[in-house]
Formats: structure tokens, C-alpha cells, sequence
């Protein structure tokens, strides 16, 4: 219910914010569609929000799981550091790397053998399919960087 | 007709057999993998059959086009990323089935219905090309803003929850088809970052409303006790899914009829086909809430319009050089390269390999359902990687298949954002699907529209432009039955909550 009002009001917002910026598009005739666009938003979130109120009474509300912040944040992090780091030393180098980051990060430390020749021969492999598969057969394009 | 059976058996040349296996099997591997479209893989191998006999190249880019197409389901199935945009609406009620223990049964009816929709709209190719072409060439600025609009409709249908919600999805996919240069006025429209400037394109648009949340979702599992979606292939299931398959006449029918009518309109594609299919087969259920909870009949639904848009989008492109999917654009390149210009001179100066390509379009639609019942079995071996693994392999093969698109960083980037910002809508009840029916039918819309207000203004005027003729009316008749039907569906939903309510 709290979760849905909220929703509605931020999307309200953003509907005023997008309605107010199309002043920064020179031609007018430019404007119309996302106008209309917007303008239909801006109804919607309303609608949204007066449904929303309305349905106070009749709907349960439904106690979803919390927002997995630490998760979403390491990986968010993972994945911008995969980002600057790409153009700088390859694609193929970059993704072997960010797969050992995220099954170490994510995983915990390997206690055997076994795991741990896995957790760096899974990511060789898989980026090894990559490159033989798309590099060198297909000839396909990816950010070159030291190595490859 | 004749000359279709004239020229069958060059389909059976060796060097054509192989070229039509290897595609097809590539083609299922290339389509189950996220990130990896249709168009994308045609596009791969377009360069390579520079160098084969004109027929034998455009087998393998015709058998690779079928089968991406068919094969993008797995994915969807198993692991609830379309394989391909045409595989949006196969999710829809394929992932459920998968979770309730019916991955077997969901794959099985996923490539017998694609043979069905295939085979019916290879039919509808060969003995309807020149009266379609007569349809389709009828479609002018006016008709294509009414049946983008029509997609648009649909997309109050394809919200789980909320009907407003999904609208407002579907108006937010809109909205970002605007970003960029506009189409027609050349003019710079919410161009916040250099990296918005080419706007946003469907591929990165596609890999980052499906796959970056999944990425998210997978991590979210880890440390819980939850249900794999797993399956040891059974015995006898084939045999009681083509029964069970066959007896869903209503959504076989309907997909296919919708699939070829999506595919002769230029730029609709199969993710239009396959969600329209979806939506009505839906609408004309006796139990249409159990859809969306994994109810064979939408995996029927969608599966048999997505290929059955295959063959019927090569009409116009054939005929007109008018491709009916994006990735018919990308076929419209593997023919120029051999020197065949669209238009009468193929079936005629160049009949054989026309005719031969046709040929083996059939053929591939027989075996991609052979390699795909055969692949199904042991597709449950997807499901053995661990989701962590799965995760850092999602993220790789999408920032893979965005980047080799248009060799563009600035893709990879705005994947992501779209991604993460789809990852918290969907935490709030916001649904992919919409989003991305917006942004491909964004620009269809405005561009249409636009070119329509051009012609209307010099004319006859807005009004009689775009709301009278018959295509016209008929467009916008079933927009307006849409939007009732959707807005009677709320009203049901709100009084049994009600009636629910009081109950308690």
C-alpha cells in the first residue's frame, strides 16, 4: 500500500520534472509526442495513486522481502569496476577477472583444492569458448586491451 | 505454387543439408543464449556466406533465423531471459510452467508449437505472397500509427499486477524511444549525457530490462533454500505433450494467424507477433487469470505467432525490398551480397535459388523441431550451473552481446542503467515486458505519426487521414476493445478483492 503511494508520487514527479525539461527541445514540433507521452504518465501516476487509496480497505498488504542493499551494491560495484577497467585491458582479460571477483566475493573462500582450481577454471574456460568462438571464428569486435 | 515444387528437392544438395543442420543447430545454441538475438547472429554470418553458392549461404542464414527464433524459448523457460526479443511473451507463462516442475513439457510444446506456427506460415508465404503484398502495401503512415498504437493497448494486458502500472511502463519504453535525435526533425530531444546521443537502441534496451535484473535476482538466492528450477527428463512425456499440444487448436490457430498477419507488416517482428498472439488467446480463455501462473496454452500462444512471422515477414521483403522484421532487414544484406535485388526478377531470373531458399525454410522449420525436442532432454543441464556462476555469466554474455551490436561502450552503459533502474522497478511491481513493447513501438508510433501529420496537413486533413479507410477503422476498433476489455478486467479484479475483503 505505503510502497504503491510512494511509486505513484515518484512518478508524478518525474512526469512534472520530463513535462518541465521539454523546454530545453528546440523545435516544437519535437515536443508533441513526448508531450502526449508524459501528459499520459502524469494521468497515470494519478490514477495509480487514487487506486491505490481507494483499494485501502480491500488490499492486503503484502509483506515483500527487504531490498538486498549489500548485494546490489557489491555487484553494482563489481560491475563498474568490469566497466573501467574493460577498454583499459581487454574484454576477454576484464571478464575472467570479474568471474573470479564475483564467485570469490560472493562465494566465500575455497577451503578445497578442487573448488578452488575451479573457481579460476571455470571463468578460463567460459571466456576461453568466448574468445575462440566469437574472436577467432566469427571475428567479432570487443574492447582490445593488453593482452587480447 | 509449381515452381515450389519444381525446385524442392535442390533443398536435399549435400552442401545445402549441411549448411541448413549446422544452422539450425547453431541457430537453437545462438537463440538460448540472453543477449544473443536473431538479427544479431544473422547478422554474424551474413559476412561468411560471402563466399558460398548463393543458395548455400542463404540456407544457413535462413535456417540460423528460424531456429534463434525457436531457440530463444530455452532461455525464457529455463531461466526466464528471452533468448530473443520474439521469446518476450514466452516467458510470460513458460518460466511458471518451469517452477512448477513442467520445464519438460513447456520446451516440448514450445518447439512443437513453433513447427505448427512455422509450417502454417511457410504455407501462407508460398501461396499468399502477392495478395498479402497488396495488404501490407496498404499500410501507410496512418494504418502503421494505428497498429503501433494497437501494441500499445495490449500492454495493459501484459502487467501482472496493475493495469496502471504496466501503462505506465509501457509509457515510460515510449518515452525512451524519444531519446536521441528525432527521426524526422533531426532535432536533440533529452540528450542529458554524450552517452544518450544515438539514443537508446533495442538490443542493449532488451539485454538490460531482461538480464541485469535476473543478474540481481540469482544473487538474491544465494544462502536460501529455494526451489531450483530443475527437471530430469521423463519418459512418455513427448508422446502425451503432442496430444495435449495438438488439442490447443484455439491457441495454435490464433498464433499462427496472428504471427503471419504481425509478419507481413513491416518492422512489426516477432516480439509483437508473439505478445499480440499471447494477449488475445488470453482474453478469449475461459480462465484467462491462470495465464501468467503457467498455462501451457500462452506458451502455445506465443511460440506458434513468433515463427509463424518468419516466413510471412520475408513477403514484402521479397516482393517490396520491405523487410517485416529487423532481423529480415539483416537478410535483405545476405541477399544483396549475392546479387539478388528483391522484386519480380527473383522468382523468375533467379527461381532456382529463391525458390531452393523457400525450400529449406520449410525444411528447417522440420528440423529445428526435431534438434529442439532432442535439445530439450538434456537443456535441463543449464539448470546444474550454480546461480553465482550463472550471474558472472549472464553479465559477461551481456555486456558481450550488447557490445558487438555496434561496437559501442556507450551501449554497454546505458544497458546497465536501464538494467539496474528495471531491477528496482521490478521490486515495486513494475514488469519488463511493457517497457521494452514501448521502445520498440516508439518509434514506429512517432515516426508514423509524424509523416502522417506531414501528408495530413498538405491533404485532406488530420481527422480524414487517420480515421477514416477500413484498415483504419478496423486498427482502431480493436484498440478500443482492447482498452475496454482491460478496464473490465480491473473493475472484475477490484470486486472480487471486495467481495474477498468482506469475506474476511
Amino acid at each position: 500500500m505505503k510502497k504503491d503511494v510512494i511509486v505513484s508520487l515518484v512518478c508524478l514527479a518525474g512526469a512534472i520534472f520530463l513535462f518541465y525539461s521539454l523546454n530545453w527541445i528546440d523545435d516544437e514540433r519535437a515536443q508533441a509526442f513526448p508531450r502526449v507521452v508524459i501528459s499520459i504518465i502524469g494521468v497515470l501516476s494519478l490514477l495509480l495513486l487514487v487506486q491505490t487509496l481507494a483499494l485501502k480497505s480491500v488490499k492486503q498488504a503484502a509483506a515483500g522481502d527487504p531490498f538486498p542493499w549489500a548485494r546490489f551494491m557489491i555487484m553494482f560495484g563489481l560491475i563498474v569496476v568490469y566497466f573501467a577497467i574493460m577498454e583499459r585491458i581487454g574484454f576477454y582479460l576484464s571478464a575472467f577477472l570479474f568471474f573470479i571477483a564475483v564467485t570469490t566475493l560472493f562465494g566465500g573462500a575455497a577451503k578445497r583444492a578442487t573448488k578452488a582450481v575451479s573457481r579460476v577454471g571455470l571463468p578460463l574456460v567460459f571466456t576461453g569458448i568466448l574468445y575462440l568462438l566469437f574472436s577467432v571464428l566469427l571475428k567479432v569486435q570487443t574492447p582490445r586491451g593488453m593482452l587480447f | 505454387m509449381a515452381d515450389f515444387f519444381l525446385y524442392f528437392p535442390q533443398a536435399f544438395a549435400p552442401a545445402n543439408l549441411v549448411a541448413l543442420i549446422l544452422g539450425v543447430f547453431g541457430g537453437l545454441i545462438l537463440g538460448a543464449t540472453p543477449g544473443l538475438s536473431p538479427t544479431m547472429a544473422v547478422a554474424l554470418l551474413v559476412p561468411f556466406t560471402f563466399h558460398m553458392d548463393s543458395a548455400t549461404g542463404l540456407t544457413l542464414l535462413g535456417a540460423v533465423y528460424t531456429a534463434t527464433v525457436a531457440g530463444g524459448a530455452i532461455s525464457a523457460i529455463l531461466i526466464n531471459i528471452p533468448g530473443a526479443p520474439a521469446n518476450i511473451a514466452t516467458l510470460l507463462d513458460g518460466y511458471p510452467m518451469a517452477k512448477q516442475g513442467k520445464s519438460q513439457t513447456a520446451l516440448y510444446i514450445c518447439f512443437i508449437s513453433s513447427l505448427v506456427g512455422g509450417i502454417f506460415g511457410m504455407v501462407i508465404m508460398i501461396l499468399f505472397t502477392p495478395p498479402l503484398a497488396k495488404i501490407a502495401l496498404k499500410f501507410g503512415a496512418p494504418e502503421m500509427f494505428w497498429t503501433a498504437i494497437f501494441g500499445i493497448t495490449v500492454m495493459a494486458g501484459l502487467s501482472s499486477g496493475s493495469i496502471f502500472k504496466g501503462l505506465i511502463g509501457g509509457m515510460f519504453g515510449l518515452l525512451i524511444a524519444t531519446i536521441g535525435y528525432s527521426p524526422v526533425l533531426g532535432t536533440p530531444r533529452f540528450v542529458w549525457h554524450d552517452v544518450l546521443t544515438g539514443g537508446v537502441s533495442i538490443i542493449p534496451a532488451l539485454i538490460g530490462l531482461f538480464a541485469i535484473p535476473q543478474v540481481f535476482a540469482l544473487l538474491e538466492t544465494l544462502g536460501k533454500d529455494v526451489a531450483k528450477v530443475a527437471f530430469k527428463p521423463e519418459k512418455g512425456v513427448l508422446f502425451k505433450t503432442i496430444q495435449e499440444n495438438l488439442k490447443m487448436v484455439k491457441a495454435l490457430s490464433v498464433g499462427s494467424i496472428v504471427g503471419s498477419l504481425i509478419g507481413v507488416i513491416p518492422g512489426a517482428g516477432g516480439q509483437v507477433a508473439g505478445l499480440i498472439s499471447y494477449d488475445q488467446v488470453r482474453k478469449m480463455s475461459n480462465n484467462p487469470k491462470s495465464f501468467g501462473k503457467g498455462n501451457p496454452e500462452g506458451v502455445a500462444a506465443a511460440e506458434s505467432a513468433n515463427n509463424a512471422m518468419v516466413g510471412p515477414s520475408l513477403i514484402p521483403l521479397l516482393t517490396l525490398s520491405v523487410p517485416g522484421s529487423p532481423t529480415a532487414a539483416v537478410l535483405l544484406g545476405g541477399l544483396l551480397i549475392h546479387g539478388l535485388f528483391p522484386g519480380p526478377d527473383l522468382f523468375t531470373v533467379h527461381a532456382e535459388v529463391t525458390y531452393t531458399f523457400i525450400a529449406t525454410l520449410v525444411l528447417a522449420q522440420i528440423v529445428m523441431c526435431i534438434f529442439g525436442l532432442i535439445l530439450s532432454r538434456y537443456s535441463y543441464n543449464v539448470m546444474r550451473v550454480p546461480n553465482l556462476e550463472m550471474a558472472a555469466a549472464v553479465t559477461i554474455l551481456a555486456v558481450f552481446g550488447t557490445y558487438s551490436v555496434q561496437n559501442s561502450f556507450d551501449d554497454v552503459i546505458v544497458m546497465f542503467s536501464l538494467g539496474t533502474l528495471m531491477y528496482v522497478g521490478r521490486k515495486v511491481g513494475f514488469s519488463p515486458a511493457p517497457v521494452v513493447l514501448g521502445i520498440i513501438l516508439g518509434v514506429i508510433a512517432e515516426d508514423n505519426f509524424l509523416k502522417g501529420q506531414l501528408i495530413a496537413s498538405t491533404d485532406v486533413g488530420m481527422f480524414r487521414y487517420f480515421f477514416t479507410g477500413t484498415i483504419n477503422i478496423i486498427v482502431i476498433s480493436l484498440c478500443v476493445l482492447s482498452i475496454l476489455y482491460s478496464i473490465y478486467g480491473e473493475i472484475r479484479a477490484y470486486q472480487k478483492m471486495k467481495i474477498q475483503g468482506e469475506r474476511k
